[in-house]
């Protein structure tokens, strides 16, 4: 199945969403008009009802009506004569009621009127036929009254037939109305449901490629944080490995060069009863003494042992630079909270001496932040770059050095800002290399200070940079971590 | 004094210069005791417990000891010597180019009685041998069998 975009997905979700309810309000109002027709069609069929019940009233009375006056004809009772009189009472006021209700309907009314004047024919007759029995007489073979009632009931039998013709077919209008409904409300439910579950399906298929993508960013996620796990194991290895060698080679070198150096004070030793002779010679029989044998002894030789002698000396200190930062870098780390304030007015304390001597100021900026490092290591950074700032400080111009620090989010930055010679740019990462130097050789050192640092800064999670143009001062800048993390340390 | 005249100084150095500058500044510094020189530690090891005339079996001695030998490390004698019942009292003096704060107190901690870092600057170094002389003429080093 082709991967939704989330786009597309968005669109087919609230265009779902949007036409069922459209389709819902289209139902909604569809079923109420249906429902309005229905109970218009109930109306009529209940009015026909009622027409009914009306015609069925009036031929009930005028049924009533004849019995009566046919039993009184039969017996003369005065039962019957008052069963007659109220039967004939009521008989205008049910034709009126008939003929009110069947207003909407022409063929009915028409129909009224003829059975008003066949019913004012009848009542007239039967009337008649009522006084001629009180008065003791009996006519059956000539009563109109009969016959108008007989042409009556055809004529309302006629209506009735008409009301339920009309009920039959208002009845199934009534109906076909209903199954109307039903067959909206049927639609809207299909529809509803459609629309449900096409919605929940393009949910679905929506939530399953976002839960797909989740776990596959999960995955990667884990095979990232394996992947630097492995990368940083492998970098300890390998800085481990550079520690343990050059551990061992600056040992191994030195222990020819103590043979160099004490073999070089041996030749010393021997060149001194040399030189002696030499001087007896001269003194006694110059003529054995050339002046090849006499150069050799007195300049050549103490020379050359000066040269090898210095040389030593200085392998030996760049072999002691070596072990002591390989020694820096295997020392444990233990982070402690330490104040910037006190560390840095330590620093300032011990090199005041030589920051007198040379006429310079050391300015700490006050309330400076508090880090949680190591005590040690942070001492010989700052340390190192106080005395660099002392030491190349620019003739002629007083010396001020100035220590200032600010917390920047998880970061504290230290600066130290002197006045001094400054830096050539084009030399600004050479100086962080290991024997490499800058500018001027006129101050003793082996190229080691910056290095150190940098060495020590990276330890501490630290980075190093520089900021300085020639005759400008310099400005290092030291961004160490707040609070020294265990990993490091581990590290 | 008299007793140190019977001392035997075990020397083990793989370096031969260094050897040679050990035994010069000894002699310089007055002491005439003899001096075995051996260049391995299987061979020291040997001297030390089988000779007839090992400080195992007869005479005292003093062992100076090179940690960085080519066949096993230095502490490795060192141990031996020291847990050995015959060898135990005699005193060891750890001469090494070794200023490793750790290595040194492992040394101590083995039972070496001293631990000289031999000093590039010649010096020092013979400064330092002059005064293990001073050390060894003060020094009462016990008889094997005492």
């Amino acid at each position: 199945m082709a991967k939704l975009s989330d786009r597309t997905a968005n669109a087919l979700v609230l265009g779902a969403v949007v036409t069922g309810f459209l389709a819902l309000m289209a139902i909604g109002l569809l079923g109420v008009s249906v429902t309005q027709r229905n109970l218009a069609f109930t109306d009529r069929v209940a009015h026909t009802y009622e027409v009914q019940d009306a015609i069925a009233e009036y031929r009930i009375l005028n049924e009533q009506m004849e019995t009566a006056r046919r039993g009184y004809l039969l017996s003369a009772e005065a039962q019957f004569a008052r069963d007659f009189q109220a039967n004939l009472e009521r008989l205008p006021q049910a034709l009126q009621q008939v003929e009110d209700l069947t207003r909407d309907n022409p063929q009915q009314q028409a129909r009224v009127a003829r059975a008003r004047a066949i019913t004012q024919r009848q009542v007239e007759a039967a009337r008649a036929s009522v006084a001629l029995r009180r008065a003791g007489a009996i006519d059956f073979d000539n009563d109109v009254a009969a016959k108008e009632t007989r042409a009556l009931r055809a004529l309302t039998a006629e209506m009735a037939r008409d009301e339920a013709r009309m009920l039959t077919e208002r009845n199934s209008e009534r109906l076909g109305s209903v199954s109307q409904l039903i067959a909206v409300i049927i639609a809207g439910g299909v529809l509803t449901l459609a629309i449900a579950v096409g919605s929940l399906w393009v949910i679905w298929r929506y939530t399953r490629d976002l839960t797909e993508s989740h776990q596959a960013l999960a995955k990667l996620n884990a095979n990232l944080e394996g992947e630097v796990a492995n990368r940083t194991a492998e970098l300890r290895r390998a800085n481990e490995e550079i520690q343990r060698f050059a551990y061992i080679v600056s040992h191994d070198l030195r222990s020819p060069l103590v043979n160099v150096m004490g073999f070089t004070s041996e030749l010393e030793a021997a060149a001194k009863p040399l030189d002696a002779l030499v001087e007896r010679l001269e003194a006694e029989a110059p003529a054995l003494l050339t002046p090849e044998a006499k150069l050799a002894v007195t300049a050549d030789l103490p020379e050359s042992l000066g040269f090898i002698r210095a040389s030593t000396q200085k392998m030996d200190r760049l072999i002691n630079a070596i072990l002591r930062l390989s020694r820096e870098g295997r020392r444990v780390l233990t982070p402690e909270p330490v104040k910037l304030d006190a560390l840095l007015t330590n620093v300032a304390g011990t090199l005041k001496h030589r920051a007198d001597e040379l006429g310079a100021v050391i300015e700490i900026a006050p309330n400076l932040p508090l880090v949680v490092s190591d005590r040690l290591a942070l001492e010989q950074i700052f340390s190192n770059l106080v005395e660099n700032a002392l030491k190349y400080l620019k003739p002629g111009r007083p010396g001020r050095i100035e220590l200032r620090a600010h917390r920047r989010g998880e970061r504290v930055i230290v600066e130290v800002i002197d006045n001094g010679r400054g830096i050539d740019p084009k030399d600004h990462s050479r100086i962080f290399d290991l024997f490499r130097r800058s500018g001027a050789q006129d101050q003793p050192g082996e190229g080691i200070g910056l290095a150190h640092v940098r060495a020590l800064g990276y330890r501490l999670g630290a980075t190093i940079t520089v900021e300085s143009a020639l005759d400008l001062g310099a400005t290092f800048r030291v961004s160490l971590p707040v609070t020294l993390s265990p990993d490091a340390v581990a590290a | 004094m008299n007793d140190s005249r019977h001392v035997t100084i075990v020397m083990v150095e793989d370096d031969e210069g260094h050897a040679r500058l050990i035994e010069r500044n000894i002699r310089r510094a007055g002491i005439m005791n003899e001096i075995r020189h051996f260049a391995d530690g299987g061979s020291a090891l040997r001297y030390l417990h089988d000779d007839a005339n090992g400080p195992a079996h007869n005479g005292p001695a003093l062992v100076l000891l090179d940690l960085n030998l080519p066949d096993m490390s230095g502490t490795d004698i060192l141990a031996d010597v020291k847990s050995s019942e015959r060898l135990r009292r005699t005193p060891v003096v750890v001469l090494t180019t070794t200023d490793d704060k750790v290595e040194i107190q492992r040394c101590y901690d083995l039972g070496c009685n001293v631990y000289i870092t031999k000093p590039v600057n010649y010096e020092s170094f013979a400064d330092a041998i002059r005064q293990l002389g001073l050390f060894l003429s003060v020094i009462q080093v016990p008889e094997a069998n005492a």
